[in-house]
């Protein structure tokens, strides 16, 4: 049972594996709305892919993880980029977000961290993004999504399997995939600004803005 | 039960006990369980697809509240030891299942195996709900509702009993078969049904007989011995024997050319048990696995800082600690079966315990709270 048990430091490099280098570029291209001192919250930071490329451009970070050893190598990675006064990791669930006051971030980002909660978890998360973001602000997700169109579901599967193989034995690291996160999203009364996906439709980035308030 | 559960029950029974090995998660959120009303008790438990069957089993005929936390579909004891049952698991349950709605009461009973990750401090001020520690073995919750959740030093106890030895045994048989058949199999036919009942043999022998190699272990325990030792030693010679055993029953059944036969055999046996006697120990619920450093730590108890509350001996698996009622202080009569779960470090309000090894290294509590245990000892 031990040896199943996580190994974050090589977490990064799974993921990089996992998704084919995907996840680099949709990170890149997510981060480009984050504009200078806003401020921006990460929720599932992990080791902080998406937190420090946004301190880069300039925002104040808080990122959020429940993993304390993930967490210990994103502080490590903080004192070498000395941004220490930019940048906050908090362990902290989902579930704790309500310890933030109403309209309180700028940006909100969550990069692969959905597909790993429970459905009550996506609910109370979503419902808990809409009250912590301003109502100009903006909320960008990535993750791993299961395609509508069975074709590219079956395809998917196949391509996938070794993939999952080859990655767990390097860095006992996996991941899931999303369902119906599109009506999920809207459910909590969220409106999605832009979609884009790549060709086999299994990988999402989202901005979603705040819906009219009821 | 009607028949269509019996089959579903024996048949994940079957299919988990063999893969127990690998995690098998089930879906986490609130669950009925009988007919429950709003002052009925709640229980959680982790998303271990074959603890959930086996909890509902045997509380058949009562009603409570269930909340799954997240556990990575890994047992409580694993999950809680290793961190993937930990406060936020048990937050997230409380605060996204509804279970605040349903019940007009603040508890909730933790299997108290979950003690090791699980902080009742932190529960209690940041959602509010006390923790009480349940039983070790979900057959004694029936007996604890009825005693109005009062353990018995019984119920607290963790024993490798003959059922779960049996249940390893058949769980390495399984993987150590998935392994060698593909290869063996075709390779050699007839003698590869040999191994096969080899593998079983020495699996069973060496767990049924496990008492025994327990005494060995346990001296040594007590000498904090490292990695390889006498104990290991003589169960390796034991397991020997075992398998000279049935290798000269199997040159007796299969007399041809047995020089050949006997070498090829002769290694194959002693890999199958330098396999056996690797992982014995960790396969046992009362050793901790050679390959962790905790293993060569004592529990140290800080008398200044100890109040007395006795929540280590609420927590503690092996019943290790008695309460000094006239002096307020906890002792620690039976020290000799500790396992180094952590529970009473974890749980201790005033951080009166800790780890410290006989070069007087010290682990203190903060980084085994926050550092679960894994494979890279990184506690330490």
């Amino acid at each position: 049972m031990k040896v199943l048990e996580s190994a974050p430091h090589r977490y990064d490099k799974g993921i990089k594996i996992l998704t084919l280098g995907k996840i680099d570029k949709a990170y890149d291209r997510l981060i480009e709305s984050i504009k200078k001192d806003d401020n921006t919250l990460d929720i599932g930071c992990g080791t902080g892919m998406l937190s420090f490329r946004a301190v880069l451009k300039g925002a104040k970070v808080t990122g959020i993880d429940i993993n304390p050893e993930m967490l210990e190598i994103a502080k490590k990675r903080v004192n070498e980029l000395e941004v220490k006064d930019k940048i906050a990791f908090l362990e902290m669930g989902v579930a704790e977000l309500d310890h933030f006051e109403n309209d309180s971030f700028d940006v909100i980002m969550s990069g692969l961290c959905f597909s790993e909660l429970s459905d009550d978890e996506i609910s109370f998360t979503l419902n808990q993004v809409n009250r912590i973001l301003r109502n100009e602000g903006k909320f960008l997700l990535i993750d791993e999504i299961r395609s509508k169109s069975i074709v590219k579901r079956i395809i998917n599967w196949f391509l996938r399997i070794p993939l999952v193989v080859i990655t767990y034995i390097l860095t006992q690291t996996t991941s899931r995939a999303l369902k119906n996160i599109e009506k999920r999203i809207t459910e909590s009364n969220l409106l999605i600004q832009s979609r884009r996906s790549n060709f086999l439709d299994n990988f999402v980035e989202f901005i979603i803005i705040k819906g009219d308030k009821k | 039960m009607n028949i269509s559960n019996y089959i579903y029950y024996g048949f994940f029974t079957i299919i988990e006990t063999l893969l127990r090995m690998f995690p098998f998660p089930a879906k986490t959120g609130y669950q009925k369980v009988g007919k429950p009303n709003e002052d009925s008790p709640v229980l959680l438990t982790c998303n271990f697809h074959l603890t959930i069957l086996r909890l509902k089993k045997a509380t058949r005929g009562l009603n409570y509240h269930l909340l799954i936390a997240n556990s990575k579909g890994i047992n409580v004891w694993c999950a809680a030891t290793g961190g993937s049952l930990n406060n936020h698991s048990v937050i997230s349950v409380i605060k996204t299942s509804g279970i605040e709605n349903k019940v007009n009461h603040r508890k909730i009973i933790l299997p108290q195996l979950a003690a090791s990750g699980v902080e009742s401090k932190v529960i209690q001020q940041n959602v509010g709900w006390k923790i009480l520690w349940g039983p070790v073995n979900a057959q004694d919750i029936p007996e604890f509702f009825e005693s109005s959740f009062e353990k018995t030093n019984e119920m607290k106890q963790v024993e490798f009993r003959f059922v779960q030895r049996i249940e390893m045994a058949i769980m390495w048989i399984f993987l150590a078969t998935a392994v060698l058949m593909p290869i063996w199999g075709p390779l050699f036919k007839l003698e590869a049904a040999f191994l096969l009942a080899q593998i079983c043999f020495i699996y069973f022998l060496v767990l049924i007989s496990f008492p025994i190699f327990e005494r060995i272990f346990q001296k040594e325990i007590e000498k904090k011995k490292a990695f390889f030792t006498i104990g290991n030693l003589v169960v390796l010679l034991i397991n020997l024997v075992y398998a000279a055993i049935g290798v000269v029953l199997y040159v007796i059944v299969y007399q041809k050319d047995y020089s050949w036969i006997l070498l090829r055999w002769s290694i194959v046996s002693f890999l199958l048990v330098l396999l056996v006697n690797m992982e014995l120990k960790g396969s046992s619920s009362t050793y901790k696995s050679d390959s962790h450093a905790d293993k060569l730590y004592d529990i140290a108890v800080d008398l200044e800082k100890c109040k007395g509350t006795g929540i280590c001996v609420d927590v503690c698996p092996r019943n290790c600690y008695v309460l000094d009622t006239e002096q307020k202080k906890i002792t620690m009569p039976r020290q000799k079966f500790c396992v180094q779960c952590g529970a009473c470090i974890v749980q201790c309000p005033f951080d009166a315990l800790y780890f410290m090894n006989r070069k007087g290294d010290i682990i203190q509590p903060e980084i085994v709270r926050k550092f679960k245990l894994n494979l890279m000892g990184k506690r330490t």
